[in-house]
């Protein structure tokens, strides 16, 4: 046991030593591991390039610029009055082409989305509130100049490459960003052009008029909602598509607007309110376009000077090899893989430089290069080392992307990361296998890199290969906690029930992709052709699934019921009381129901309005030129360009502890009654007797400390945390989560987005079981105040899971999994568990296990726990150490420590 | 400008890395933005020091007077993609 003095007379006893000493069996093991630190089983490394490219990164501060928001600003400024598309593609066009091209040696594929290695910047037209309110601040910490010792400057530990505190000529921006000191006053002043003209503010303005409002802005107060998705970011979660530059070229697409824009002028062509928008429509995508072409040149011309001033002939001609393909891709249709690799990425940044998005995911795109690739290998000329190789520097690239937002976004939704998901494997048109051999090759960059982006996921179908899947297998042995699984045929039966009534069809389903972290999204197929040979090319068809109503704390509403309405870590009164006794099991379920649609009514009002002003002024026009049916139609997305309109969502977290702690009540107050409800609303506002975690420092709930004289509680906690647990096959509390669930993937159909489409359910977590578990008191189910929730939505709740692996499959399936855009079911496992090739057999039944049950998604974290409490002490010592946490991979390091906490706290599977 | 306050993200041979540091062109090697930097300085283009710059008498903001509009402008920003950058003789 740990003890320690603390004031006096008062020992310091966590709840781990407290359970221990009552012999209560809740343990963060499934086995027994073995006594010593066990490294994962594979490892591999990555060609001399890419891992120099790669440690670059190690040692690279994420770091703003503003190049981008100066040059967007001031041609946006200058177009008072211009049709707001049109305007908006002027800025667009001047942004770009005044970005400063940075090519860093060594590298195959170039551009950025700004001048730094890691650079990212605001964007005020979004939101400004931040810097405005931060002015002072920033201004003090501008003026701080000094000279930082080298060592200061260079020191990478806990926060890795986030600039977590201001330093030397350095500013710190949301504990996140670092930008020059001699920067902030030209950031101040852009902000302030944006005042009352942002989405931020303009949605505000008009969200104020909507009845519900001030319920609002309480949800937002008490964390019972975590953020505004029209402002904070307005794009996302979705799968991009790259077909139409990749098979017209940029020339083309130019020729095909000025050929549509001549039809359609002058013409509404029946339709009385959008068919004379087509015009500015087509007028826009011509200016975006010779915007990218100047930024892509502006790139081809610094390669060119770089090798005219290298001495090294081996770099000079790689220089001069970047050169070609930049001035080829520019105008054409690629012809070679590496040009198809360039474009793509190039077409990546592009579309995340228009907006704040987090989760523009590359979707399936070892297929969407398939024809460069097959060619170039039957050809000769295009070896398998050749591509790796490349691979390898694209997956840096994509880790190298960083999204500015506001820092609530960017530290407790993302952890920073961005969400670039690559989708393998699912079924083609046809419905046959469509995984390939530039698939393999993804998964054999992806584990000799071992990055975090672009993340991986399998859309598993039974009719995929074995030897295939072992391939995905082995990666996630490597530690990366990708490829994510997600069942294909479960997820082709969500799309078909949320976007049949657009014109769905069973083939287009099969184009399907992973959004984001593992959303759903609508995809279609193309036919491109090649050198006169042609393929069906899959990709995104569909809005964001990053907006809607995003994300409802569930324990925190459950929180309101029991304490009538009150938030008593605010203060405040949210709901208006429902001043029931609650009697009954059912009075409590049919009250929450009540206050769940409360909160989903305001919420969704509100995003709507801000969304709607997103779409008139701020409206997307390259990803409105990528998407279908944009070009075809002459419409952008705001005018319902795009095939699939009905993505806005209603996304959930902390799901499995409102569960426990309703099986709780059930159980202790309604049933047994041992507990009056009284006797439990005590017991939470004084959290059982124990410390708040950020008295304590540690976000997990074993960590916790009691507090002297907190033995009162003893008997009421130990009852709560041994009532009825989700993930042990238990009847009573899974059916409590079936109820719900049904209600819950009902209900948000009853709502309606802005483009008049249902919404749905969405029930990921990402990191929000972190801050939204810091809002909310102890739950009944025994957890305590401010720790964090279980993960995702299907994960058990740490060390509550005591059955085996199969016992929580059989928990998490007790609904149906295709009336959601997903579930996230996160599993941590032992190196040794899963050892050599039977153990590589034993994971992949034990995947195949999980889906054949109906589940949509599972990902592993194979690391030995042991590990992670040592990077927790040395972070030093773990740069490059990768960690899965809910939909995710990121480097250890650049976790905030509720997060960290959370994963080290998951229960440790030892055997499978 | 004095030899004083000129910094590495100054030169021409500075490849920027992060807001710390950068990659010399000339010697491959890692240098700090804010350390001396040696004889082969070579001016990038910069606002700063662009003829069409006017300072406003704000600290870092002033004036482009290329335009007709005269819209404002950072010392710092980079001015290679520029079109009306003309250096400051």
């Amino acid at each position: 046991m740990s003890e320690k003095s603390v004031g006096v007379q008062e020992v310091t006893r966590s709840l781990a030593d407290i359970l221990q000493e009552k012999g209560i069996p809740i343990s963060f093991q499934y086995g027994k591991a073995p006594e010593e630190m066990v490294d994962r089983e594979v490892s591999r490394e990555p060609t001399p390039r890419a891992k120099k490219l790669r440690d670059l990164y190690f040692n690279t501060y994420s770091s703003v610029d503003l190049e981008f928001p100066y040059w967007y600003t001031r041609k946006y400024m200058e177009l008072d009055n211009e049709v707001p598309i049109v305007r908006r593609a002027l800025a667009l066009k001047s942004a770009f082409s005044h970005l400063t091209p940075s090519i860093y040696p060594g590298e195959l594929l170039v551009m950025g989305k700004a001048h730094y290695y890691r650079g990212s910047f605001p964007m005020p037209w979004l939101s400004e509130s931040f810097y405005v309110a931060k002015e002072d601040e920033l201004y003090q910490e501008a003026l701080k100049r000094g000279s930082a010792s080298a060592g200061e400057l260079s020191k990478f530990g806990a926060g890795g490459g986030n600039v977590t505190k201001s330093f030397g000529n350095v500013v710190s921006i949301a504990g996140k960003f670092g930008i020059r000191s001699e920067e902030v006053p030209a950031l101040i002043k852009l902000a302030k052009q944006w005042v009352g003209k942002s989405v931020e503010d303009l949605g505000h303005k008009y969200e104020m008029m909507v009845p519900e409002y001030e319920l609002k802005e309480k949800l937002m107060r008490s964390l019972i909602c975590m953020f505004d998705s029209g402002f904070t970011l307005p794009q996302g979660r979705e799968v991009i598509n790259y077909y139409y530059p990749l098979q017209y070229g940029f020339d083309g697409l130019i020729e095909l607007a000025r050929k549509r824009k001549a039809e359609v002028a002058g013409n509404a062509d029946g339709d009385g309110v959008k068919g004379m928008d087509r015009l500015y429509y087509y007028e826009a995508v011509i200016h975006v376009i010779e915007g990218l072409q100047k930024w892509i040149l502006n790139y081809a011309r610094e390669a060119r000077r770089l090798a005219g001033i290298t001495t090294d002939p081996s770099q000079k001609k790689e220089y001069e090899e970047i050169a070609e393909t930049l001035e080829w891709i520019a105008h054409n249709q690629p012809r070679t893989f590496r040009e198809a690799l360039q474009l793509t990425y190039t077409l990546h940044i592009a579309v995340l430089n228009e907006d704040a998005i987090s989760g523009m995911s590359p979707g399936r795109l070892g297929q969407v290069l398939w024809p460069w690739y097959e060619q170039g290998t039957e050809a000769g000329h295009l070896s398998r080392e050749k591509v790796l190789e490349l691979l390898e520097c694209h997956r840096v690239k994509f880790t190298c992307i960083d999204c500015f937002a506001s820092t609530g976004v960017v530290g407790g939704v993302l952890s920073g990361n961005t969400f670039n998901n690559l989708s393998m494997g699912g079924l083609t048109k046809d419905g046959n296998p469509a995984s390939n051999d530039l698939e393999k090759l993804i998964i054999d960059a992806a584990m000799s890199l071992q990055s975090p982006q672009p993340t991986l996921s399998v859309l598993y179908d039974e009719k995929l290969p074995e030897d295939f899947l072992l391939k995905a297998i082995e990666c996630v042995k490597t530690g990366t906690g990708y490829p994510a699984w997600m069942n294909n045929q479960g997820g082709i039966q969500f799309l078909m029930g949320q976007y049949g009534s657009e014109g769905m069809t069973i083939p287009e389903a099969r184009a399907i992709a992973i959004g984001g972290c593992l959303e759903t999204s609508p995809c279609t197929w193309h036919p491109l052709t090649l050198n006169g040979k042609k393929y069906w090319v899959p990709g995104g068809a569909g809005q964001p699934t990053s907006v809607g109503v995003h994300f409802i704390a569930n324990p925190k509403i459950l929180e309101c019921v029991l304490f009538n309405g009150y938030d008593h870590r605010l203060k405040e009164q949210i709901y208006p009381p429902h001043n029931r006794r609650l009697e009954t099991y059912g009075d409590v379920w049919e009250v929450y129901k009540q206050y769940y649609e409360m909160t989903v009514d305001a919420l969704n009002k509100c995003n709507n309005i801000q969304h709607d002003i997103w779409r008139k002024n701020n409206m997307t026009v390259i990803n409105s030129f990528l998407k279908p049916d944009c070009l075809e139609k002459g419409q952008h997305i705001g005018n319902m360009g795009y095939r699939y309109n009905a993505t806005f969502n209603v996304e959930s977290c902390g799901t499995i502890n409102m569960v426990n702690s309703l099986a709780a009540l059930k159980k202790l107050v309604y049933e047994e009654k041992k507990y009056t409800l009284d006797q439990m609303r005590e017991a939470i506002l004084e959290n059982f007797g124990f410390k708040t975690a950020h008295e304590v420092g540690s976000f997990s709930l074993f960590s916790q400390v009691k507090k002297a004289g907190g033995e009162k509680y003893d008997k009421i906690h130990s009852d709560c945390l041994l009532a009825n647990k989700y993930g042990n096959d238990d009847p009573f509390v899974d059916h409590i989560l079936r109820e719900y669930e049904e209600w819950f993937c009902e209900m948000c159909h009853n709502y309606e987005s802005l483009y008049a489409r249902p919404l749905y359910a969405c029930q990921i977590s990402v990191s929000t079981h972190g801050p939204q578990g810091a809002a909310t008191l102890a739950t009944p189910d025994g957890r305590l105040a401010g720790t964090t929730y279980a993960d995702g939505s299907m994960s058990a709740y740490p060390g509550t899971d005591r059955n085996g692996p199969y016992a929580l499959f059989n928990s998490a399936t007790v609904w149906d999994h295709t009336r959601s855009q997903n579930s996230q079911l996160n599993l941590k496992i032992h190196p040794s568990a899963v050892k050599g090739l039977e153990g590589s057999r034993k994971l992949l039944e034990l995947t195949r296990a999980y889906m054949r049950r109906g589940a949509f998604h599972i990902q592993y974290n194979i690391v030995d726990s042991k590990v992670l409490r040592d990077a927790q002490a040395h972070p030093e010592n773990y740069r490059d150490l990768l960690i899965r946490v809910a939909g995710f991979t990121q480097y250890w390091v650049e976790l905030g420590k509720q997060i960290q906490d959370e994963v080290i706290a998951r229960t440790e599977y030892e055997q499978v | 400008m004095s030899q004083e306050t000129l910094r590495h993200n100054d030169c021409m041979n500075f490849l920027a890395v992060d807001v710390t540091k950068g990659i010399c062109r000339r010697t491959n090697e890692l240098v700090l933005i804010d350390s001396e930097v040696c004889g082969s300085f070579t001016t990038l283009p910069k606002c700063k020091n662009c003829a069409f710059f006017k300072e406003n008498g704000q600290e870092t903001i002033g004036t482009c007077t290329a335009e007709k509009t005269q819209p404002w402008t950072f010392q710092d920003l980079i001015a290679v993609t520029c079109e009306m950058y003309a250096e400051n003789k």
